[in-house]
């Protein structure tokens, strides 16, 4: 117990306290960082109103379709890479390499490939490139943010095929699957709780990412990748609205835990079943 | 994205098109050594994965190794006519990079120890120790690893302030510390618990003190989660921009990710320096990832896989 207290506060004074003082915050009228008045749920309202219902929805979005291309990606080149061919090792190497890569690296990298200009990939969209359009630029940052973060995927999920028994596999190749049965009836049940750990860290890194959509659009063409992340940081740090910030923040901190929560539930009750 | 796609579609192709009606013996063989079809189309599927991979990084690269006259020609080239080494050189002996680099081994180094310092005491005894609460502390543990470090930033900011500690190495330290002594424990409880309970007892039974079997039986046992936790730890801080930016104004303190945005927005996109500057800055991370690879793969599986 006593080995545990360093840990405890630590994690109680950077974490526990400040998410306190973050409720307190959004619920005042500040002026930089001195709270004014109570005004109740003001704050909030605007980050519920019109124009922060289209951060949610955008936000969504980002998570949502970064979450059905990373996953996908990440477990079928586990598949591919648990396979026993020759140079995997280096493949392996070569395809994991995005994972130490910084989401600001990741933004400047992907800024000069997509650059409309003079980027290689320019014959390809024709015109201003893809970061001038309100879409474009949303696919971009998907496809920027998958790339970063489907080596993570991938990592996860070899480490559990690995664990998948041979003779399962064999054995059910026996019994007459085909090797796409097999993959979606014995192998992909056993992995089933990496799966969730994995679709509950992705999900909670992207709700919070807030670097790469800075540094790669700033959440532009006209607030078109403009999330909740995001505009928590633009309103605290940008604009000096602490209040407002402190509202979008503790929107964003309930959204985690109600995913938090919801996948806790359903990865105990797989693991009783 | 083209890769993307090609990436996942390839392998099912293949697979969808192997004869499912052979032979029990040949559908077994078949599990192990993929047949030659199919060995084309893992090979393809890599490729065109590693072609993804790679592919911001090469044209970084390339762009880094041109002169700044030809950065900006088009048609596009991907291999540089005339090689140089100017861009390095701007960055390495007339720019801040190297200072930001300094800096960010500093704070990133000091952040592992102290982390390491904090997160193996709670999570050896999480892993070996029964006490009252101690599922509780662990969910709580692991929640607040879901606190969202941009909720947290507005308050902290003020803390920092108030506290006088504003712009200086040890704000950035304490905070990257607290917000990865949770993933650690996760991780590194899994490790403590593979390693059977026996060895300290064989040593206790030796007359060893329950801290001297830890340091001298478990510890050295324990060698790849912790080489694991500290190689997280050191590519979470190396790569974080947001607490960087957000406590530090000062330039001689700012760390190398806040350097390389500054860089960006001070001189202009000048494409040939700032790439060389992120290829400095990508390079120490790409060797460790090189060296450490299949340690880290472990360390993370191991935090992964203990639910």
């Amino acid at each position: 117990m006593a080995l545990y207290l360093p840990a405890l506060v630590l994690v109680a004074l950077v974490s526990v306290f400040p998410i306190a003082y973050a409720l307190r915050l959004s619920v005042y009228r500040t002026r930089a960082l001195r709270t004014v008045e109570f005004i109740g749920w003001d704050n909030f309202a605007t980050v519920l109103g019109p124009a922060g219902w289209a951060d949610i929805a955008r936000t969504f979005v980002y998570v949502v379709a970064s979450l059905l291309l990373a996953v996908p990606l990440g477990l079928a080149l586990a598949v591919l890479l648990n396979k026993q061919v020759r140079f995997v090792r280096l493949f392996r190497v070569v395809i994991l390499l995005p994972w130490v890569v910084s989401q600001t690296v990741a933004a400047l990298l992907w800024k000069w490939l997509l650059n409309g200009q003079y980027g290689p990939l320019h014959g390809l969209f024709g015109g201003e490139g893809p970061l001038s359009s309100t879409w474009g630029s949303m696919a971009s940052l998907i496809v920027v943010n998958v790339w970063l973060s489907y080596p993570l995927a991938t990592i996860l999920c070899l480490a559990a095929l690995q664990t998948v028994p041979a003779e399962q596999i064999e054995a059910s190749r026996v019994d007459g699957c085909t090797p796409r049965q097999s993959f979606f009836q014995v192998i992909v049940p056993t992995i089933r709780s990496t799966l969730l750990i994995l679709v509950i860290m992705l999900t909670l890194l992207y709700f919070n990412m807030v670097t790469l959509v800075y540094t790669l659009t700033g959440g532009g063409p006209f607030s078109g990748t403009q999330v909740l992340s995001l505009n928590a940081f633009l309103q605290s740090f940008q604009f000096f609205k602490i209040g407002v910030g402190a509202a979008y923040s503790v929107v964003l901190f309930v959204l985690n835990i109600v995913f938090g929560v919801a996948y806790i539930r359903v990865l105990k009750g797989k693991n009783d079943g | 994205m083209a890769d993307t796609l090609t990436g996942t579609a390839t392998p099912a192709g293949t697979r969808a098109s192997t004869p499912s009606v052979g032979a029990a013996r040949g559908a077994a063989r078949s599990a192990r050594r993929p047949s030659r079809v199919r060995r084309a189309g893992i090979y393809l599927g890599l490729l065109a994965a590693s072609g993804f991979a790679v592919l911001p990084l090469l044209w970084g690269l390339s762009t880094s190794l041109k002169p700044e006259s030809t950065v900006l020609a088009t048609p596009v080239r991907w291999i540089p006519e005339h090689l140089t080494l100017e861009n390095y050189e701007a960055v390495l002996f007339h720019s801040q990079i190297p200072l930001n680099l300094l800096n960010s081994v500093i704070v990133s180094v000091v952040t592992v120890l102290v982390t390491l310092i904090i997160a193996v005491p709670a999570a050896y005894s999480a892993a070996r120790y029964r006490f009252r609460g101690k599922a509780g502390l662990l969910f709580f543990i692991l929640m607040t690893s879901m606190v969202p470090g941009i909720a947290v930033l507005v308050p902290l900011y003020y803390l920092a302030v108030k506290l006088g500690v504003y712009d200086t190495y040890l704000v950035m330290i304490v905070i990257y510390s607290a917000w990865q002594v949770p993933t650690i424990v996760w991780i590194l409880r899994g490790f403590f618990e593979s390693i059977p309970v026996e060895i300290e007892e064989a040593g206790r039974v030796d007359g060893m003190s329950a801290a001297g079997a830890f340091l001298r039986l478990v510890l050295p046992l324990a060698k790849p989660g912790l080489g694991a936790a500290a190689i997280i730890t050191f590519v979470y801080v190396w790569n974080d921009y947001l607490i960087a930016s957000t406590f530090v104004s000062d330039p001689d303190l700012r760390l190398i990710s806040v350097g390389l945005y500054t860089y960006l927005t001070q001189y202009g996109t000048v494409w040939g320096q700032l790439t060389a500057a992120v290829m400095v800055t990508l390079l120490p991370m790409i060797i460790a990832f090189v060296l450490f690879e299949r340690r880290l793969v472990a360390g993370l599986s191991a935090g992964a896989s203990k639910g």
